[in-house]
């Protein structure tokens, strides 16, 4: 059979940098491939080259067994080639039908746009993909995050591709609708499209994908049948270590000692039912709920981002005040925002004065701030945390996610925290950064500090936390202690009141 | 003010020693790439050519005369370009700077005649000015206007007090409350060392205080400046305020240099302060900005005004000029960026 598409020794750099180095892949019809590696390991590198944004430097591609040298999206879509990113591209305040079809409405010979076969294809395209039950003239802002992903996949599927490219599509899905994701993969390579499917997720790729590609440091390290290979052997390959999820904890400073956090009867009078808490010194107490549970909003609640609407919290015996972030801060709580880019960073900043940002009051007792101060601070967290760069001066943005999320990790700690806040400290990054973030919350933890950790993630939560706040619908549903804690035990008290 | 570059300033001081020469070169070659870098560089580059090509078009040109009285023309703008930038970089806007440059111009010289104490008159300019400007920062943080809607609001508003004081009328304003606007130190104009002494007073708070980097980090993302515990309104109201006080103080200059306040004064101020801003290489969608960019930008605009009237170039090509000079500096940056989308 005539491969759907070959690449032989594909280089591509940019600049000085070289970002890919012979890679050979060869796709059959049909196939559904894994693509695995780090953040920076070259997978959108190699994925952008096969749908036609950027050229090669060196290698050659094979389409149908026919020299394949694209030289924009629109050829490479042309030769059924469709690339969804991972960031969504859809107009908000435009209908569901209308964005499937943007830039190829569909239109009677008069010209007009016919709304009518618009909309009744709509409902086939969303019907594949899962959405069956929403309205294809609803606005696409009225969708969760987790619906617009699939129909952003549904957008692609428009012009019927023969190979699929999917860049870490279930990250805002609910497991149901992740499931259906993967049935509609299925159906898909049955009718002979190929699926090449990015992901950092390796239980995922292990359990839906045919074959499981590796990619590190620009070049491809293991391309094996997902049957044959297994998850710590993935992990090696991407990054030379095992024992990941293993957890780190135990032997530190128990109960009994004064409560370096106590939280009582929190609530924001909406999303939130009354929480209770003690957290200890030196403890990490993990916070797991499906998407929904209200995991955020507490964490924003306590934090003082959001109103409360009773309930008290207090710091090492003494009572701080609720609803100001900087009162919160003041009393030694910070707080690493899920939402890296949306939420986190100052995009057009320096890495340093990212770092510094929340310590500002601290680093200028005069309202100057003290430069030498503040670069001797930051340079000492940069380099305890690991964060990669040639220079603090040099705009976080030019960083890696991994190496973003420690920068945001580092302006927590530069505040000089007592209880850290962490929420999806892990979301997006790369399994190396992934195995350094738990190494500093475990090594933070010795240190004396407590975190409240929120994760989506089990594996995550089973890693680093000493025990486990599990919530459901916006409830308080268990406090679990480490021996009590497994991932059917969690899911179980997660689903409370889902039934 | 990219928050790289506080070196532009610090540049001239740098004096190459003998000993260091080869390592000076490589700074030298460095910094020229840095410079080419900044988003100052296209309007400075437009500034030299026109002062280039104006000293061979007009031998008037280069003369301290002529050249402080471009610097003087130009400091009412940049005055009250420094507080809009601010805004701006805050990622806000404040249309409201011409009627309050007017409002401000009057009420100094109402007071001033009504309670004979030229004292009463500077206090009042800036006084309205820091009234309008706390509105301004009142509506925007506590009833959610969006600013371009509230400054659009407090334009009118400002504009018809004005109106009303003076029955359209303007007010005589001679006393020596006018010495900010009128008087010079030696040939020297004092609004123009008043230009450059808050220019460093702005570039200092701007840079090195904490307020003024709270102004950056609110506009760059509010949201994780909210996160990262910074107090986004009060930043917000801040920077209205101030707006509002320098183009309170830019009424007074304005009503001192022509010794009268009529109530259309500073009329269209906006427009210019705000392409003084933006040609200065300030970022519209805020977050990024450069107080001596502002300077550069106002220079630039009242050098195009000398130039046309040196050259005896109808006025009205004045008007189309600025408008091209506007789109080609931002565009220059604009192509050098590349798309965004």
């Amino acid at each position: 059979m005539t491969p759907l598409i070959a690449l032989s020794g594909i280089s591509k750099s940019f600049g000085p940098v070289q970002v890919l180095t012979g890679i050979d892949l060869v796709i059959e019809p049909g196939q559904v491939v894994g693509l695995l590696g780090e953040n920076g390991a070259g997978k959108s590198t190699l994925m952008n080259v096969v749908s036609g944004r950027h050229r090669p430097d060196g290698g050659r591609m094979e389409l149908d067994g026919a020299a394949f040298a694209p030289g924009s999206v629109a050829q490479g879509i042309a030769s059924g080639i469709r690339f969804v990113h991972q960031e969504l591209s859809l107009a908000p305040s435009l209908s569901v039908a209308e964005n499937l079809f943007l830039g190829n409405y569909l239109s009677r010979r008069s010209g007009f746009v016919d709304r009518k076969a618009m909309r009744s294809r709509a409902r086939t395209l969303l019907e594949a993909v899962g959405l069956g039950d929403v309205d294809p003239g609803l606005a696409v802002s009225h969708l969760r995050a987790g619906e617009q992903q699939l129909v952003e996949i549904a957008k692609a599927m428009v012009t019927r591709p023969r190979l699929l490219i999917l860049d870490e599509p279930t990250s805002s899905l609910t497991p149901a609708e992740a499931g259906r994701l993967f049935a509609l993969v299925r159906d898909l390579a049955r009718a002979g499209t190929s699926v090449i499917f990015i992901t950092h997720r390796i239980e995922e790729a292990l359990a839906n994908c045919d074959r499981i590609v590796v990619l590190r440091d620009g070049r491809l390290v293991s391309d094996q049948s997902a049957r044959e290979t297994s998850r710590d052997e993935l992990i090696r390959h991407m990054v030379g270590r095992e024992a990941l999820f293993a957890y780190r904890g135990g032997g530190r400073p128990g109960a009994g000692a004064q409560p370096r956090a106590r939280i009582q009867g929190l609530t924001d009078g909406t999303h939130l039912a009354p929480i209770s808490l003690d957290v200890a010194p030196g403890e990490v107490v993990g916070l797991f709920g499906l998407l929904g549970s209200g995991r955020t909003e507490f964490l924003e609640t306590l934090y003082g981002f959001r109103p409360h609407k009773g309930g008290s919290v207090e710091i090492d015996g003494t009572p701080i005040v609720l609803g100001s972030v900087a009162a919160a801060v003041a009393a030694g709580i910070t707080l690493v925002p899920e939402g890296r880019k949306t939420r986190g960073i100052f995009p057009t900043h320096s890495v340093r004065r990212n770092i510094s940002a929340s310590s500002l009051a601290r680093l200028s007792p005069m309202g100057f701030v003290r430069a030498g101060q503040e670069r001797e601070e930051t340079d000492r967290l940069s380099s305890d945390l690991g964060i990669r760069m040639h220079s603090a001066q040099q705009a976080i943005t030019t960083l890696s996610g991994g190496n973003q999320q420690k920068a945001i990790f580092a302006r927590a700690m530069e505040a000089k925290p007592r209880l850290l806040l962490l929420d999806e400290p892990t979301h997006g990054v790369d399994v190396g950064a992934k195995a350094d973030i738990y190494d500093i919350i475990h090594q933070l933890a010795r240190e004396g500090l407590s975190l409240i950790v929120a994760s989506s993630e089990l594996t995550e939560i089973l890693a680093i936390a000493d025990r486990c706040l599990v919530m459901s619908a916006g409830e308080q549903v268990a406090i679990l202690d480490r021996d009590e804690m497994s991932e059917e035990t969690i899911l179980r008290h997660a689903f409370t009141r889902h039934a | 003010m990219d928050l790289r570059n506080e070196l532009p300033m610090q540049m001239p001081h740098a004096k190459p020693t003998p000993g260091t020469r080869p390592s000076a070169t490589s700074a030298g070659s460095s910094a020229l790439r840095r410079l080419a870098g900044q988003r100052e560089t296209s309007v400075a580059l437009l500034l030299l050519v026109v002062v280039v090509f104006m000293t061979f078009a007009n031998e008037n040109f280069l003369t301290s005369r002529n050249l402080l009285n471009v610097g003087r023309q130009a400091s009412v703008v940049a005055i009250v370009a420094l507080g809009q930038a601010l805004v701006i970089i805050a990622r806000g806007i404040d249309l409201s700077v011409g009627s309050v440059i007017g409002l401000s111009a009057v009420a100094a010289a109402a007071t001033a005649q009504a309670t004979g104490l030229q004292a009463f008159g500077i206090g009042a300019a800036i006084g309205t000015g820091l009234a309008v400007g706390l509105v301004n920062g009142l509506l925007y943080t506590r009833l959610h206007i969006n600013p371009f809607i509230v400054t659009l609001g407090t334009l009118s508003v400002a504009r018809g007090i004005a109106l009303l004081i003076t029955g359209g009328i303007p007010i005589s304003f001679t006393g020596w409350a006018s010495w900010f606007g009128a008087a010079r130190v030696g040939s020297v104009p004092v609004q123009l060392i008043l230009m450059l002494l808050l220019a460093v007073v702005f570039f200092v708070f701007a840079t090195r205080t904490r307020w003024g980097r709270n102004i950056f980090a609110t506009g760059d993302n509010p949201t994780a400046a909210r996160l990262a515990g910074i107090d986004v309104d009060g930043t917000r109201l801040l920077v209205f305020v101030l707006s509002g006080v320098v183009a309170g103080l830019g009424g007074l200059i304005l009503a001192g240099t022509l010794g009268s306040a009529g109530p259309d004064l500073g009329r269209g101020y906006e427009l210019d302060v705000i392409a003084a801003v933006i040609l200065g290489g300030t970022a519209l969608s805020g977050g990024r900005g450069s107080i001596p960019g502002v300077l550069l930008g106002a220079l630039l605009m009242a050098l195009l005004g000398n130039a046309f009237v040196l050259l005896g170039v109808s006025s009205h090509w004045q008007v189309v000029t600025k408008g091209l000079v506007i789109i080609l500096a931002v565009g220059i940056d604009g192509v050098r960026r590349g798309r965004e989308d």
